[in-house]
């Protein structure tokens, strides 16, 4: 089996009876056929690693076997010991937790057939080195630079903590300041000194720190418009759009805005207000100075005359600048709900109903009314005052939202709150369906609560108008009473949603958007900063809706994971797809089939990322040309290892052989672990993708004397459904093959349900049992 | 009450979700009682029907729900239907019920009086508010109402329109369908009783 | 958006219309016949159950089998494409089709009583009829053709204060099929736009029911009124004169019982009533006695016409082109139809 000219090293370890115990080491010895064959008490120990270097040295073995515990506890440790051997030439026969652990019961001295099975997991383990090509991991080293994109709270938070680890970062913003929504929120809550403070107070030191910190450039009126990833890297397009005015000559003296005609409606203030076209956008905005809104100015020029600085010129175009970095942190936040989409609650018929975030401007000190609260309609201070929660929010209607947008109970208790505690003799009724203040934020709720801000059990109808005021039609569902709230302005909760540029920059960087349009996180348990492009993360609203402390935590996070890739760089498992130019046409098939995302044609080829490449071998099957492979010689090393398993079958003997990926070895391992039983016949082996089992190996097997194949995977795998789809294809292959498809199983693995697993081998071996019987 | 449905459990839920005249399926289980069917219900302002308590008796499993005067209050006009948060429909839960009602047979009294629906369609292939609301409607609505109704031919004549029924082979057909469906016989039995009672 | 045929109609007869409002179907055949629509009417054809449906008399087995008769009819006749011109009728079908097609047990049901009766050529196969593909409302259609209406009106009716009520069973029964907005309906209105009339738009109640409500017009008759009254207030509040809905039960509720309501409520109404097809064919120059059918009105129309003027072709002309603009702009991509109809200054520059 094995090639002449190698030789072949087995250590076999006793781990201290834990194998010796069951196995009998003498007959294995006896059995196998290597040029080399050692045993020794405890082979991970510091004895055992002068035993196996002494012999990699003195024999000049060119492979090693090491028959001992599992992969999952002393993989490195063995990978060491074989040096000088490059370590992907040794190979690990798992024959404690995937066997002795797992067939210990026996009246003998030993188990003889668990012994049989070592031999055959050797000569397994033979076989595959035997194929196994030297090579070396991957490290992949990414530039010390990250692009954030977005200039909010969790965008400003991002470059932050990135700038003080001595990151050097780009702080993207396609308007024409940083500061984001926060800058015009007024008031934000603090649930533990259950007390409203300014929000702007809170953000201008992040603000100061972000202008101030040597690696932050802070490109403002600015936008991604082109992304490339390549081998760590990010190579970036942006488009600057001119602001017309200077920022360095600029006073930010105002004279230009008194001569300027043009009236548009004041974003920062919610349309509430107007100001000019050339503008700036908040007193405390960066950069500090003035901006031209060229799509609503008539280039009139009366600005430019008025300027002393003379700092205003309208000669100025995009520019397009490229940028390299290493990571990128998508931090483009949300918008909110178009009330018009529920029309019954009149946002458009009556000036005085309103959105929360207009509330919002209305009690700040610095918008329309200067912080006195009002009717809109009439300048009256209200009287009764109704707000209506869920608008658009855990709403399945035609353009509503399944999702809770989670903060906006807050920010009505806290609107209520703040209204209440100036202006007490307002009555506020929240109409609400469930009151969602989980942790800390319970208590502001018992505080509003204590304020005299009154609830009412139930989603609002509509909005009309009744002898001069407005009604809330809703039902007391409480007091199972229809009632029509009297009220003099209606504030509406309305729901958070993806922004226009986080539905931009998923499509410019190809990463995947949930079902509510949001950037979808890897994992959203355990990699909740993580996107499905390597080297992408998310951060703040863009991903879901959350309130500022939660964006904050999350951008550091996220700018925690950049640090890690730029202070370690990526090592990389090797066996990742190789194309071979001289064949490939570029068809592109590849590139559609890759669930990683991982391939992409640069300078007329197919370029592979090696961060993002499984190792899947997706692609291989679906190249008409034969053009791609896999390093490592994975093919031909599942060919061996089965060839080596299926070595001196004696007749009536079972041998089936169970695939599995690292999900499922370790769920095997816990088997052993757990010391419960499966038949001797199992034998595994351990592949980096169920994929890479084709049919064709499986067919191999099974002509080759195999008696069952059983295939696991984990059903949480990008490629679980294509998987389970093929099953079906290998069945109707083996069928023409004239062997019974039955003998192939399929199944789903999960780390924690070890049991079920046991039970699933003890079930496939007792229906191979049936199937041979049939066949006799 | 009907044992059918066993008190306290899903069951009468699993039944309307099951019934062809309901659309939407386990959005019936979703119901989180937030009200707003009730809010914009013209039965509710008018009147003690209370769709989204209905909802409630239906999942809490209270047969009583089905002998309620109340949901005979519902105007079948799918404003709930169509603005309920997690795609239920109380409108079409109502008319599970009264079907519930009719076949247990304790819905009679509210099916009498438009029975004439039923006949006009056996033997004329064509709905048409049914003669015993005529007396009423003509106080109602006036005299020029009943001369207009008295030549309908007349008026259809001047419009350039022909009669008013399908032709008779068409009539003939749809009266056998209707036999066979089972709904000659299901017009009959609410009507039986009422000979019955009198 | 959904496509909407011009061809290969059966317009579907209803009963409130033949019996009540005879002039709606005549002057939708005459406007139908103005715009380019080819349509026929059968006499094989019976009606919905949707009167006995909604009273609890008819149960679902019977109106689908019914329906399903209707879907085989349409295929005789090679008029796969229903109009119809009652609210009721649009829904109950709808409904139908969406069984016929989903539920393969209750298709096989239907089939068998086919099959007994002997009835061969009735039976359904799925998919035969869509309820998204092929069954509208007569309303969808007049939207559809917004520009040939436009090229077709004769008056001006922008001296009136108009409103629209939509029938609920058209816009809120099938809400996924609705175009021009469910909680916000306003079909009726663009239609009326392409005349070149500002109708009041949205007021309080809009989307409410008429009132009839089946059965309860007829057993719990304050009930129904008090809903009604509700509309009338609000549609007071606003100071219309003329009520454009597009169904003959919505017709009956307004129109028949407005003096009952006046009597009852205490409050001078005066509110003409027009079916949509009807407003057309007047807009479109149709005779008031022989194709409106005004003589069958509670509330007397004649009033209308004294007040009607004809259009100046320099008003037409404009109408022509901005209805023409709004048409493009509710066909492009972006355009959300539940928010409130685009406004669009009919008038602008013409006077």
């Amino acid at each position: 089996m094995v090639s002449d000219n190698l030789k072949v090293g087995v250590f076999i370890c006793k781990c201290g009876g834990n194998i010796s115990d069951v196995i009998d080491i003498e007959r294995v010895k006896e059995s196998i056929d290597a040029d080399v064959i050692e045993e020794y008490t405890n082979l991970c120990s510091i004895n055992g690693r002068k035993i196996i270097r002494d012999k990699v040295i003195g024999d000049e073995l060119d492979r090693v076997v090491i028959a001992a515990c599992s992969t999952q506890s002393h993989l490195k440790t063995f990978q060491a010991y074989v040096q000088p051997l490059n370590p992907y030439l040794m190979d690990m026969a798992n024959i404690r937790e995937q066997c002795s652990w797992v067939h210990s019961t026996t009246d003998d001295d030993f188990n003889q057939k668990a012994t049989d099975k070592v031999i055959t997991l050797i000569n397994a383990s033979i076989g595959k080195v035997s194929k196994s090509e030297p090579v070396d991991p991957i490290v992949v080293q990414t530039p010390n630079s990250a692009a954030v994109v977005g200039g909010g709270i969790s965008g400003m938070s991002a470059a932050l903590s990135l700038g003080k680890q001595g990151i050097k970062t780009y702080l993207i913003e396609e308007s024409p300041s940083i500061g984001g929504h926060m800058a015009k929120i007024g008031k934000v809550f603090s649930p533990v000194k259950i007390a409203e403070e300014c929000g702007l107070c809170l953000l201008n030191p992040v603000l100061n720190d972000v202008v101030w910190n040597e690696n932050i450039e802070v490109m403002t009126n600015s936008k991604v418009v082109k992304a490339n990833r390549r081998a760590g890297s990010f190579n970036l397009l942006v488009e600057t759009k001119p602001r017309y005015v200077d920022s360095e000559k600029c006073l930010s003296c105002g004279d230009c805005v008194d001569v300027c005609d043009k009236l548009i409606p004041n974003d920062w203030n919610d349309g509430l207000t107007n100001r000019k076209a050339i503008y700036k956008p908040f007193a405390q905005c960066y950069p500090d100075s003035y901006v031209i809104d060229i799509d609503n100015c008539d280039k009139c020029g009366d600005c430019k005359r008025e300027c002393k600085m003379d700092a205003i010129s309208f000669r100025r175009e995009n520019e397009m600048i490229p940028l390299e970095v290493g990571s990128v942190i998508l931090a483009t936040g949300h918008k909110l709900f178009d009330p018009d989409l529920r029309p019954e609650y009149g946002y458009s018929r009556f000036k005085d109903v309103i959105t929360q975030s207009e509330l919002g401007r209305i009690l700040g000190v610095n918008g329309p009314t200067k912080g006195k609260f009002q009717c809109l309609s009439n300048g009256e201070v209200p009287k009764n005052v109704v707000m209506i929660q869920c608008v658009g929010s855990r709403d399945d209607t035609p353009n509503g939202h399944k999702y809770c947008s989670k903060v906006c109970c807050m920010v009505a208790l806290k609107n209520a709150n703040i209204i209440k505690h100036k202006y007490p003799d307002t009555n506020i009724i929240i109409c609400y369906t469930d009151i969602r203040t989980p942790g800390m934020f319970e208590k502001y709720y018992k505080h509003a609560q204590a304020s005299g801000i009154r609830l009412v059990r139930g989603r609002p109808g509509e909005v009309g108008k009744k002898d001069g005021h407005l009604v809330v039609r809703v039902e007391d569902t409480v007091k199972r009473e229809f009632k029509e709230l009297d009220a003099d302005m209606v504030v509406l909760s309305t729901a958070i949603e993806p922004s226009e540029g986080t539905n931009e920059i998923a499509k410019i960087f190809d990463v995947s958007q949930s079902e509510d349009n949001f950037i979808k996180e890897a994992n959203p348990k355990i990699k909740p900063v993580t996107t499905d492009i390597q080297g992408a993360f998310v951060a703040g609203t863009a991903q879901d809706p959350k309130d500022i402390t939660d964006s904050i935590l999350q951008a550091t996070a996220s700018a925690s994971k950049v640090s890690e890739i730029v202070s370690n760089g990526i090592e990389i498992e090797p066996f990742i797809a190789d194309v071979d130019y001289e064949i490939c046409d570029l068809c592109g098939e590849c590139i559609e089939v890759c669930k990683y995302k991982s391939m992409s044609i640069e300078k007329d080829r197919i370029f592979i990322d090696p961060m993002s490449c499984s190792g899947c071998g997706n692609c291989i099957a679906k190249c008409d040309k034969n053009a791609i492979s896999i390093n490592g010689n994975i093919d031909e090393m599942i060919f061996s290892t089965i060839d080596g398993i299926l070595k001196d079958k004696k007749p009536g003997e079972k041998r089936i052989i169970a695939f599995l990926d690292d999900i499922g070895y370790t769920a095997a391992d816990n088997i052993g672990i757990n010391r419960l039983s499966y038949p001797e016949s199992i034998h595994i082996i351990k592949v980096i993708s169920v994929n890479r089992v084709m049919p064709k190996h499986i067919i191999h097997a099974l002509k080759t004397g195999a008696d069952g194949i059983f295939i696991g995977e984990y059903p949480g795998d990008l490629l679980y459904d294509e998987i389970e789809h093929n099953m079906k294809k290998i069945r109707r292959e083996i069928e023409m093959n004239n062997m019974n498809p039955e003998r192939l199983a399929f199944s789903k693995v999960y780390i924690p349900y070890f049991s079920g697993l046991a039970r699933k081998f003890i079930e496939f071996d007792s229906k191979i049992d049936e199937i041979n019987d049939l066949a006799k | 009450m009907d044992e059918k449905f066993e008190h306290g459990s899903l069951d009468l839920a699993h039944f309307i979700m099951n019934d062809i005249k309901f659309a939407q399926g386990e959005n019936l289980l979703k119901c989180v009682q937030c009200g707003m069917c009730t809010s914009a219900c013209p039965g509710a302002q008018h009147s003690d029907y209370n769709p989204r308590d209905m909802i409630e008796y239906i999942l809490e499993g209270d047969n009583s729900i089905i002998e309620s005067e109340d949901i005979w209050n519902c105007f079948y006009c799918y404003t709930c239907h169509s603005i309920c948060p997690v795609g239920n429909s109380p409108c079409q839960a109502n008319q599970v019920l009264k079907q519930i009602a009719i076949d247990e047979g304790i819905a009679d009294e509210h099916l009498r009086p438009f029975l004439g629906f039923g006949d006009s369609f056996l033997n004329h292939g064509m709905g048409g508010i049914p003669q015993n609301f005529f007396k009423e409607m003509r106080e109602d609505i006036g005299e020029d109402w009943w001369e207009f109704k008295n030549h309908l031919d007349d008026v259809r004549t001047q419009l350039g329109l022909g009669p008013v029924y399908p032709d008779d082979d068409s009539i003939e057909e749809i009266s056998t369908i209707l036999v066979k469906c089972g709904f000659k016989d299901r017009v009959e039995k609410i009507r039986e009783i009422k000979d019955y009672e009198k | 958006m959904k496509q909407i045929p011009d061809k290969n109609i059966l317009l579907f007869k209803s009963c409130l219309v033949s019996i009540e409002y005879p002039g709606v179907e005549s002057s939708t055949t005459f406007v139908f016949d103005k715009i380019g629509v080819d349509y026929f009417v059968s006499r094989e054809q019976t009606c919905c159950t949707g009167l006995g449906h909604y009273s609890d008399v008819f149960d679902q087995f019977t109106t689908t089998v019914n329906g399903a008769r209707h879907f085989a009819l349409s295929h005789k006749l090679n008029r796969p494409n229903f109009a119809m011109m009652c609210a009721t009728c649009y829904a109950i079908n709808k409904r139908v089709a969406n069984l016929l097609n989903e539920n393969d047990e209750l298709r096989d049901s239907v089939n068998d009583v086919f099959d007994d009766c002997g009835f061969e050529w009735m039976k359904y196969e799925k998919d035969d009829i869509t309820s998204r593909e092929n069954i509208f409302h007569v309303i969808d259609i007049f939207y559809s053709k917004r520009k040939e209406i436009a090229e077709n009106i004769k008056y001006d009716f922008s001296d009136f204060k108009i409103a629209t009520h939509h029938g609920c069973h058209y816009c809120k029964a099938h809400y996924h099929d609705t175009i021009e907005g469910v909680r916000n309906p306003h079909i009726i209105d663009d239609v009326v736009n392409a005349c070149g009339v500002e109708t009041v738009g949205w007021y309080d109640f809009k989307r409410a029911t008429c009132g009839n409500g089946f059965s309860q017009r007829f057993v719990h008759k304050d009930l129904s009124m008090d809903a009604t009254n509700d509309k009338f207030k609000s549609l007071k509040d606003k100071n219309t004169e003329i009520l454009i809905h597009l169904c003959p039960n919505c017709h009956i509720q307004f129109d028949r019982y407005q003096p009952y309501m006046e009597k009852h409520y205490g409050e001078k109404l005066d509110i003409i009533n027009l079916n949509i097809a009807q407003f057309l064919a007047i807009a479109m120059g149709a005779d008031p006695y022989n194709v409106v059918g005004i003589q069958t009105h509670t509330v007397p129309v004649e009033p209308l016409f004294d007040r009607l003027k004809l259009l100046s072709d320099e008003d037409k002309k404009m109408i022509i082109e901005n209805v023409s603009r709004k048409v493009d702009l509710d066909n492009s991509a972006d355009f959300n139809m539940e928010a409130d109809t685009i406004k669009v200054d009919f008038k602008k520059g013409a006077k």
